[in-house]
C-alpha cells in the first residue's frame, strides 16, 4: 500500500475517513485453510442470478492479502463475473440479482450504505480490451483523481508519475504526457490502463483477461507488471491461459458451471490438483 | 477451392481443364463482383452529378443577372435637311422602336424611320403666323405628351401618338400628333416665359412658366365634365407667382403636383411644396455647385427622383439623384442620395428609362453612358464619336437608343440590358429606396404598376432564414440532446426500444400539418393564452425535479408497483397536470399583471410589436420539424459510445454523471455536432412551417414576437406569380442558390468539424 516517496499524496487518499476505516478493520487477521497470510476479501456463500438463470452457485473463499490469486475455469463458467462482483460492476445489469457476502474488511460491499463509487476506488479493475479514454496520456491517467475533486497540479504530476513508473510505463511515455493514449501499442494502452486503476491507489486490483488482447512481448511485460504489482495491491485475476495462471500466481481457484471446484496454491493445483475436475481441465481434456 | 488442394493433377492438360472448371466459376464470380462495383460507383457518381446539374442549372438562370449591358451599334445616318436646321427638342421612338419623332424648336414634329432615317411625316404643332415657341417641356414619356410654350404666353399640350394597322397582315404604324386638352392653347402669362413646366392629370392641368423678375406662375386648370361625359372645356381654376432668389433655368414639378424644384445658373436649387396653390411654401434652398450653372434635371420613372446634371469637377460632369424624405416630424427635406460620375464631359442630355429606375446620359465629349440608379450600376459607356451629344432617346422597352451628335448624325444602337436591378450592393447592402428616411435592406419585389421602385435585398430574407432556424434551435435543442443523453445513457433498454422509434416517426409527420396547426391553432391560442406559456416555462423546470423527489419519498412497496426503468413515463402525467395548470392560471395572470391581454401589454407597456404569427409559434413548430432529426443522430452517437469506456470509467469510481460528462459526452461529441447541424440544415431550408405559421413579412427584427420571411417561403410564396425570365424570376433562383450555399456551408462545417473531432476520437 506505500506509496514510494509520496507522503502528501497518500494523506490525500487517506483523509477519506470510511477507507481508514476499511483499512483498520483489512488489518485484522482472518486465517483460510488454504493460505496462511492477512485475508483481504472474503466471499461467503455468492449466488449470483442473471434473471432466473444461476451463474454463481454458493462460493465461498478467502483471498490473501498482497497475493496474486488466478481464477481459471472454461467459458461460461462464471469466473468474470465473479471477479466483477468485487466492485459491483454487475450493477450495471439490470436483471443481476445477488445473495450472499462479499466482505472488504469486515464491511460487506453489498450493503445498502455502500458507496458504490467509493468502493470502485478501492477496488480497481482493468478489463480484456484495452480501454484507455479519447483523452492525453497523462488525464487518463490523472482521471481517478480529478473524479474525486483533486486538482492540485503538483498532486496530479506527482500521481501520474508515480503511477506510470508504477506500471513501469514512465520510461517509455514521459516525453508524450500530452499525447492521446490512442496513439500507444496495445500493450501499452493496457499497462496505462493499469497505472489508471493504481493512480488512485486502491486496495484490490481486479484484471479480467488483461492479456488475452495482447502479443507475447506485450503479455509477457504486463506479467512481470503483474509479480511487481502485488507487492502493494491484492491482485485477482482471470484467465483463459493456464500457464499464465501458473506463471503469475500465488493461488489459483478453478471454477466450473458456477461452482468454484477448487482453490489453493497454484503449485498445488497445477502438480497436483485435488477434484479429477480440475486435473482434467488443467491437462486440456475440455475447456 | 478445395478440388485443387485435395486433387493433385497428375499432368499438364489436367490441371488445364481443371483450371478450366475454376475459371467458369471464378469468372461469374468476377463478373458479379465487377457488376456490383459499376452499380455503386454509377450510383455515386449519380447522385453527384445530379447535386451538379441542380448547382449548374441553378447557376444557369441566376448568372445573367449579373451580365453587364450590350450595346450594339447600328450605324448612322444623318438627319434630314429639314430635321437638321432645329435644334431638337423632342427625340423620341414609339413602343416598336420602328418610329421616331423629333420635335425642333421651330415647333415641327418629323416622324421618321428609325432603321433608315428617312422622313415619314412632318406635323405642324404650331402653325404658320402663330407666335414663334418659346419654350418646351416633356410631360410624359410614356404617353409622349409634351408642351409647348408660345411668345404670347400661352401653352399647348399635344401628344406624339401612333396607331397600327394591319393590311394582308403587314403591320403599317401610322404616327400622328394628338392633342388631349384640344387644338387650342392655354393662357399662363402676358409674354414669352423663360422655361416651362406642365403636369397633367386626369381632369387637370398644371402650368409652371419663369417669368421675368425671378417668378415662377404657376396656374391650374380644370376640365369640366359633362353630365353624359364627353370632355369639357379647360377652365382656369387656381393661380399664384412665387417669388424666387434668382432667375431659374429650369423648373420641375413631380407628377403629383406637390413639388417644385428650381434649378439657377448659379448652382442653387430651391424646393417649395405646392400642394397647397393658394399657399405655397418653400421648403429647402441648396446650393448643389457653387458659381455653376444648373440647366438639366429629370425626373426618373415614378417622378419621385430628380436627376441634376451637374458640372462635376476635373472635366468630368456628375449626375446626382434626389429625392423628398420624411423627417421625424413629419416634414419633408430634399435629400441628396447618389451621385453617377460620368466617365469624361459634361452632360448635354439625359433620357430615362419609361419602365424602370435607368437612364441614360450623353455628354459634351462624345460618349454615352447607360445607369442604373437603384443599384447604382453604371451598366455601359460607350462613344459615340469626337463630336458633342445634342440629344440621346432611349425607346420605351429600353431596347433601342438614338444619338444625335452635334454634326447632324443620328446614331441608332440595341441595347440588351435585361437586369440592370441588381448589384452586390444592391442585394446585400443597404440601398436609400425612393422616399424612404434612410438606406435600408428592403425586400419587396412586385407591384401592380411600373412605376414601382423594387427592393431585391436579400439581407432581410437571409436574416429571417437565420432567425427562423435560431428560434426553432433555441427550442429543439435543448429537448432533443437531453432527451437523447437521457435516452441512450440512462433509460432502461425496454423503455428505449420504445421511446426512440416513437420519436423518430414523428420525423414523418408532414410539415404541412405542422405548419397548418402552428399557424390555425398554435398562433392564435398563444396569443390568447400568452402568460400560459410563459408560466409553463416558468413551472415545469422546477415541476419536474419535485417530481422526481417526491418518487424517492414514497414507500417503497408503491415504488415497486412500477417496473424497473418505467419510472420516467409517470412524469407525462406530471407534465400534462403542470401544463394544465399553467394554462388554467393563464387568464386570471392575465387579467390580474397585464390588464387582460399581454400582447396588449406588450405593445403598450413595454413598445414591443407583437404579431400573431411570430418567432415563438415558428421555433415550436419548427423545434418539433427538427427534434426527431437532432434526437436521432445524436442518441445514435452517445448510445454507440463503446460500452468498455463508460464501464472503465464506472471501475475507476466515477458516477454515472460524471462518466457521462467526462468521458461519454466528449467521445460522442462529433455525432451530436452533426446531429446539431444537420437539424440546423433542416431549419433553415424547411418551407411549409415557416410559410403557414409565420406572417411571410420581411422585416429584420430578432424579436420573439415578430414574424419574418424565409428564402424558402419567399421562393414559394412568390414563384408562381414571376415572369419567367424577368430580373424576379432569376432573384428567386439565387434566393434558392443562397439557401444552397447555406446549407452547403452548414453540411460542410459539419463535416470538417466533425472530422477533426473524430480524430481526435479515433481508434475506439
Amino acid at each position: 500500500m506505500d506509496a514510494p516517496g509520496n507522503g502528501t499524496l497518500r494523506d490525500t487518499m487517506m483523509r477519506d475517513k470510511s477507507k481508514e476505516a476499511l483499512a483498520e478493520s483489512l488489518s485484522a487477521p482472518r486465517q483460510q485453510p488454504a493460505a496462511r497470510g492477512e485475508v483481504a476479501v472474503e466471499v461467503d456463500g455468492l449466488n449470483l442470478f442473471y434473471g432466473d438463470k444461476q451463474a454463481l452457485n454458493s462460493v465461498t473463499l478467502d483471498i490473501e492479502r498482497n497475493k496474486v490469486t488466478a481464477f481459471i475455469g472454461p467459458s461460461g463458467c462464471g469466473k468474470s463475473t465473479l471477479l466483477r462482483c468485487f466492485n459491483r460492476m454487475n450493477d450495471l445489469i439490470d436483471t443481476v440479482r445477488t445473495e450472499g457476502e462479499i466482505r472488504l474488511g469486515s464491511k460487506n460491499i453489498f450493503d445498502k450504505d455502500v458507496d458504490v463509487a467509493r468502493l470502485r476506488r478501492q477496488v480497481g479493475m482493468v478489463f480484456q480490451k484495452p480501454n484507455p479514454f479519447p483523452k492525453s496520456i497523462y488525464e487518463n491517467v490523472a482521471y481517478g483523481l480529478r473524479l474525486a475533486g483533486e486538482n492540485k497540479k503538483s498532486v496530479l504530476d506527482d500521481t501520474v508519475e508515480w503511477a506510470l513508473k508504477g506500471a513501469a510505463l514512465w520510461g517509455e511515455v514521459k516525453d508524450r504526457l500530452q499525447e492521446s493514449a490512442l496513439g500507444m501499442s496495445g500493450g501499452q494502452q493496457q499497462r496505462l490502463v493499469i497505472a489508471r486503476a493504481i493512480a488512485v491507489q486502491p486496495k484490490v486490483l481486479l484484471l479480467d483477461e488483461p492479456c488475452s488482447a495482447l502479443d507475447p512481448i506485450s503479455t509477457l511485460k504486463v506479467e512481470e507488471l503483474i509479480d511487481q504489482l502485488k507487492a502493494d495491491y491484492t491482485v485477482l485475476i482471470v484467465t483463459h491461459n493456464m500457464q499464465q495462471a501458473a506463471r503469475v500466481s500465488d493461488y489459483t481457484a478453478f471454477m466450473y458451471l458456477g461452482d468454484l471446484i477448487e482453490y489453493n496454491e497454484t503449485d498445488t493445483i497445477f502438480t497436483n490438483p485435488g477434484k479429477k475436475q480440475t486435473e482434467d481441465y488443467i491437462t486440456g481434456r475440455y475447456g | 477451392m478445395t478440388a485443387v488442394s485435395s486433387t493433385k493433377p497428375s499432368n499438364a492438360s489436367d490441371r488445364h481443364a481443371l483450371l478450366g472448371v475454376m475459371d467458369a466459376r471464378t469468372r461469374w464470380r468476377y463478373l458479379k463482383d465487377r457488376f456490383a462495383r459499376w452499380g455503386v460507383a454509377v450510383g455515386g457518381l449519380g447522385v453527384i452529378v445530379a447535386i451538379m446539374l441542380i448547382f449548374f442549372y441553378l447557376a444557369y438562370v441566376v448568372l445573367p443577372l449579373f451580365a453587364p449591358a450590350k450595346v450594339t451599334s447600328h450605324g448612322s445616318y444623318a438627319l434630314q435637311p429639314a430635321m437638321a436646321a432645329q435644334q431638337p427638342w423632342l427625340l423620341a421612338m414609339e413602343e416598336q422602336a420602328e418610329i421616331g419623332v423629333r420635335l425642333g424648336s421651330d415647333g415641327q414634329a418629323h416622324f421618321f424611320d428609325v432603321a433608315t432615317g428617312a422622313l415619314r411625316e412632318t406635323v405642324p404643332v404650331i402653325a404658320d403666323g402663330e407666335p414663334p415657341a418659346v419654350a418646351f417641356d416633356i410631360i410624359d414619356r410614356a404617353s409622349g405628351r409634351f408642351a409647348i410654350a408660345l411668345a404670347d404666353g400661352s401653352v399647348r399640350i399635344a401628344e406624339h401618338s401612333y396607331r397600327s394597322e394591319f393590311t394582308d397582315g403587314v403591320r403599317t404604324i401610322i404616327p400622328g400628333i394628338a392633342y388631349p386638352y384640344g387644338e387650342g392653347s392655354l393662357a399662363l402669362a402676358d409674354g414669352p416665359v423663360d422655361a416651362l413646366e406642365v403636369r397633367t392629370a386626369e381632369e387637370s392641368v398644371l402650368l409652371a412658366g419663369v417669368l421675368p423678375g425671378n417668378q415662377v406662375r404657376i396656374a391650374r386648370f380644370v376640365q369640366e365634365v359633362g353630365l353624359f361625359g364627353g370632355a369639357g372645356e379647360l377652365e382656369a381654376d387656381a393661380q399664384t407667382t412665387l417669388n424666387l432668389e434668382f432667375a431659374p433655368t429650369t423648373i420641375r414639378i413631380d407628377p403629383q403636383q406637390a413639388w417644385l424644384y428650381a434649378l439657377s445658373a448659379d448652382g442653387r436649387l430651391a424646393f417649395w411644396s405646392i400642394r397647397d396653390l393658394d399657399n405655397p411654401q418653400r421648403i429647402d434652398l441648396i446650393t448643389v455647385a457653387e458659381g455653376e450653372s444648373l440647366r438639366q434635371a429629370t425626373f426618373l420613372n415614378g417622378g419621385i427622383s430628380l436627376m441634376l446634371a451637374e458640372p462635376g469637377s476635373g472635366e468630368r460632369g456628375l449626375i446626382s439623384q434626389w429625392f423628398p424624405v420624411r423627417n421625424d416630424d413629419n416634414s419633408y427635406r430634399l435629400q441628396r442620395v447618389r451621385d453617377f460620375k460620368l466617365p469624361a464631359g459634361t452632360v448635354t442630355d439625359v433620357d430615362i428609362e419609361q419602365r424602370r429606375r435607368g437612364f441614360v446620359v450623353g455628354t459634351d465629349s462624345g460618349k454615352v453612358a447607360l445607369y442604373y440608379a437603384t443599384s447604382k450600376r453604371r451598366l455601359a459607356n460607350f462613344d459615340v464619336g469626337d463630336v458633342a451629344v445634342r440629344s440621346v432617346a432611349l425607346a420605351p422597352r429600353a431596347d433601342t437608343m438614338l444619338v444625335e451628335t452635334a454634326d447632324g448624325q443620328l446614331h441608332r444602337y440595341d441595347i440588351h440590358n435585361e437586369h440592370p436591378e441588381i448589384s452586390m450592393g444592391a442585394l446585400w447592402g443597404k440601398v436609400w429606396y425612393e422616399s424612404y428616411p434612410e438606406p435600408d435592406y428592403v425586400w419587396q419585389s412586385s407591384s401592380a404598376t411600373n412605376d414601382f421602385e423594387p427592393k431585391f435585398s436579400l439581407t432581410p430574407l437571409s436574416f429571417g432564414t437565420m432567425k427562423a432556424a435560431f428560434y426553432a434551435m433555441l427550442f429543439a435543442l435543448p429537448l432533443a440532446i437531453f432527451g437523447a443523453i437521457y435516452t441512450a445513457y440512462f433509460m432502461s433498454p425496454q423503455l428505449r426500444q420504445l421511446i426512440k422509434p416513437t420519436i423518430e416517426i414523428m420525423e414523418a409527420l408532414p410539415t404541412v400539418i405542422l405548419g397548418f396547426l402552428a399557424g390555425l391553432f398554435l398562433a392564435p391560442y398563444l396569443e390568447l393564452n400568452m402568460p400560459g406559456a410563459f408560466l409553463l416555462l416558468l413551472l415545469l423546470p422546477p415541476a419536474i425535479p419535485l417530481a422526481g423527489f417526491l418518487w424517492t419519498r414514497l414507500p417503497p412497496n408503491m415504488r415497486y408497483l412500477v417496473p424497473d426503468g418505467w419510472a420516467p413515463v409517470l412524469l407525462i402525467p406530471v407534465v400534462i397536470a403542470v401544463a394544465v395548470l399553467a394554462f388554467s392560471l393563464s387568464n386570471p395572470v392575465e387579467a390580474a399583471l397585464f390588464g387582460g391581454s399581454m400582447p396588449n401589454w406588450l405593445t403598450n407597456e413595454l413598445g414591443i410589436d407583437y404579431d400573431q404569427r411570430n418567432s415563438l409559434v415558428v421555433g415550436i413548430a419548427m423545434g418539433f420539424a427538427v427534434i426527431p432529426t437532432i434526437f436521432s443522430i445524436a442518441e445514435d452517437a452517445i448510445f454507440s459510445v463503446p460500452k468498455q469506456l463508460s464501464q472503465g470509467s464506472l471501475a475507476l469510481g466515477a458516477t454515472p454523471w460524471q462518466t457521462l460528462v467526462r468521458v461519454v459526452l466528449p467521445t460522442a461529441s462529433p455525432g451530436m455536432f452533426s446531429a446539431v447541424m444537420i437539424g440546423m440544415g433542416r431549419a433553415v431550408g424547411e418551407t411549409m412551417i415557416v410559410l403557414m405559421a409565420t406572417g411571410n413579412t420581411p422585416i429584420m427584427d430578432m424579436s420573439i414576437f415578430q414574424g419574418m420571411r424565409t428564402l424558402s417561403a419567399n421562393i414559394a410564396v412568390e414563384m408562381p406569380e414571376s415572369e419567367v425570365g424577368s430580373t424576379h424570376f432569376r432573384i428567386l433562383f439565387l434566393a434558392g442558390l443562397v439557401l444552397f450555399m447555406f446549407t452547403f456551408v452548414f453540411n460542410t462545417v459539419a463535416e470538417v468539424v466533425r472530422q477533426r473531432l473524430r480524430r481526435k476520437y479515433s481508434d475506439l
